[in-house]
């Protein structure tokens, strides 16, 4: 297994695009700090800012949405997907050690913006706030930006799995880019009109898309009027919603003819 | 050597309702190079797909040497090396990473080098494979299935937009390897190719195999024709069939050859009867010939 990741990871390493994206990723992350240091009527108080990464959170989704599904269709839009197969190894080995890359890949990204973000606190903000400073719901800045990175962790991953999945249905990268992006942000649109359906039949709580609303009920307790759901329920319904669509992938990937 | 790496018993195969291989039974011999032919559409990618574990078969028996081969059950493929249908190639790594990325750890950079070596692929190594052209990602697909020295090889269509220059190469490698120890299981439609290098042939048509033998059986199995030009032909063939010879169906008067036919013999035959020869020509069926005569039959004896 470790063998299999690393390859995953040396293709992911070889690849331009994944260099690019890092640098995309800071170059947007400053962009945003210095137009909230410039215009903080525009574009977002420092503190909001930070606590979002500097908008870097709402980046790394795009950016994992992409690796998932490329890392999946890839393989079938190149034909490689046989040469991974006829090899010693098991198919859901194979497909796992996608998951495991794609997980540190994820991890990766969170560490770099994190530590890119305290260090546009302390060049561009250090006369504006301290991380100790009180933020919301009783929380001080600094754990306001930590709960929106474990919610919006968990959220992302629950995106990715259903990523995933579509990649492995249509083999194409464009459609599981398309639909997961599509989707991500669909939320914002829809969760007005979802959360006034659920006033009316309460069960709808349970749809995947009530849980990507983690991370704001995290930051703000009182979420959980709109959600119906409390945290912890929240957290185990991501994680079921995961789990649920990382088994059929793992189910199609196995039985699939290629 | 008696001994069997590949053993595929009772093979049987659907995709929906159509059955693509039906009783498929057929075994490789270590060290041998088994040619695998049939018409498009036959079943030889699908039968060497179902060899690698890359589908489910509906009943049968597959072993590389001694162990289950299936889906679920890969670790014969350990010992194999193989090129399917077309190769699997990332746009975005260069030849010397494809290598160094599928080849297993034990595999050193010297052997990574020697094959670059062997197929001459060492100018356009370091380049990004997504600049090469088709013959230089076949090339590289071919390295791949032997960089690792595999015991057992399978190689479907490898002549597959190579030069002559590189064909030439490849079956050198090939029948290098093959004096090593190494058994190969090649396809292809260039069959005059392929008849350079065989040991034996497995003939495929419709799902079925109609033929399996040796090349030397095959061979000698065919018809060999002594074919002649007369001022009259017409005269000619009725002198020769009076006199106990052979003639083939056609246009063209041509003797069937025996042991015992002699050339001087026929020459003097047909110039007593006042027939003058013009030209001669000795004719052995090849490959090629052989295999659509057989197919042609075996669709015969089906109807």
């Amino acid at each position: 297994m470790i063998t299999l990741v690393k390859q995953e990871t040396f293709k992911l390493l070889h690849k331009k695009s994944t260099y690019a994206v890092s640098a995309t990723l800071l170059i947007l992350m400053t962009l945003f700090a210095v137009l909230s240091r410039s215009h903080p009527k525009y574009w977002g108080q420092p503190q909001d800012q930070f606590v979002q990464l500097f908008t870097g959170i709402n980046w790394i989704v795009l950016f994992m949405i992409a690796a998932c599904s490329s890392i999946i269709a890839m393989e079938f839009q190149y034909g490689t997907i046989k040469e991974l197969l006829y090899r010693k190894y098991y198919r859901g080995e194979i497909l796992v050690s996608k998951w495991i890359t794609m997980l540190l890949y994820s991890i990766y990204f969170y560490v770099v913006a994190f530590v890119w973000s305290l260090l546009m606190k302390v060049v561009l903000f250090n006369d504006k706030f301290q991380l100790s400073d009180k933020y919301s719901g009783g929380h001080t800045v600094m754990e306001t930006q930590w709960l929106g990175i474990v919610g919006s962790f968990l959220t992302i991953w629950l995106v990715l799995s259903l990523v995933l999945l579509l990649a492995n249905i249509f083999k194409s990268t464009a459609a599981a880019i398309s639909i997961g992006i599509i989707g991500y942000f669909a939320l914002n649109i829809v969760s007005s009109i979802m959360f006034v359906l659920m006033q009316k039949w309460e069960w709808l709580k349970w749809n995947p898309l009530n849980m990507m609303n983690l991370s704001n009920q995290l930051v703000s307790s009182s979420f959980h009027k709109m959600t119906l759901l409390s945290t912890p329920e929240m957290i185990a319904g991501s994680l079921v919603y995961t789990a649920i669509f990382m088994a059929i992938s793992y189910v199609i990937f196995k039985r699939r003819s290629v | 050597m008696t001994d069997a790496i590949l053993n595929v018993e009772h093979l049987n195969k659907n995709f929906g309702r159509k059955q693509v291989l039906k009783d498929v039974s057929f075994s490789v011999q270590t060290g041998h190079i088994v040619g695998l032919v049939g018409p498009n559409g036959a079943g030889k990618s699908t039968i060497m797909k179902a060899v690698l574990g890359l589908f489910n078969y509906s009943s049968g028996k597959i072993t590389i040497d001694g162990e289950l081969v299936s889906p679920t059950s890969h670790k014969a493929m350990d010992k194999v090396g193989a090129l399917i249908e077309y190769p699997g190639i990332y746009p975005f790594l260069t030849g010397y990473q494809h290598l160094q990325l599928f080849s297993k750890e034990s595999t050193s950079k010297d052997q990574i080098m020697d094959i670059v070596d062997k197929m001459k692929m060492d100018s356009y190594i370091n380049r990004k494979a997504k600049t090469y052209s088709l013959g230089m990602k076949q090339k590289l697909g071919i390295a791949l299935a032997l960089v690792d020295r595999p015991k057992f090889v399978i190689l479907d269509e490898p002549m597959n937009g190579l030069d002559p220059q590189a064909n030439k190469d490849l079956r050198k490698i090939i029948l290098d390897l093959a004096k090593q120890g190494t058994t190969f299981l090649i396809s292809s439609h260039i069959l005059s190719e392929l008849e350079k290098l065989v040991d034996d042939l497995v003939v495929i048509d419709k799902g079925q195999i109609v033929y399996t033998q040796s090349m030397a059986e095959l061979e000698s199995g065919s018809k060999k024709l002594l074919v002649l030009k007369t001022s009259d032909d017409a005269k000619a063939k009725d002198v020769l069939s009076q006199n106990g010879y052979q003639l083939d169906d056609g246009d063209k008067l041509s003797i069937i050859e025996t042991e015992q036919t002699k050339m001087a013999d026929v020459i003097k035959l047909l110039s007593d009867n006042g027939v003058d020869i013009e030209d001669v020509q000795h004719v052995h069926s090849d490959l090629e010939t052989s295999l659509l005569n057989l197919l042609k039959n075996d669709k015969v004896k089906e109807s």
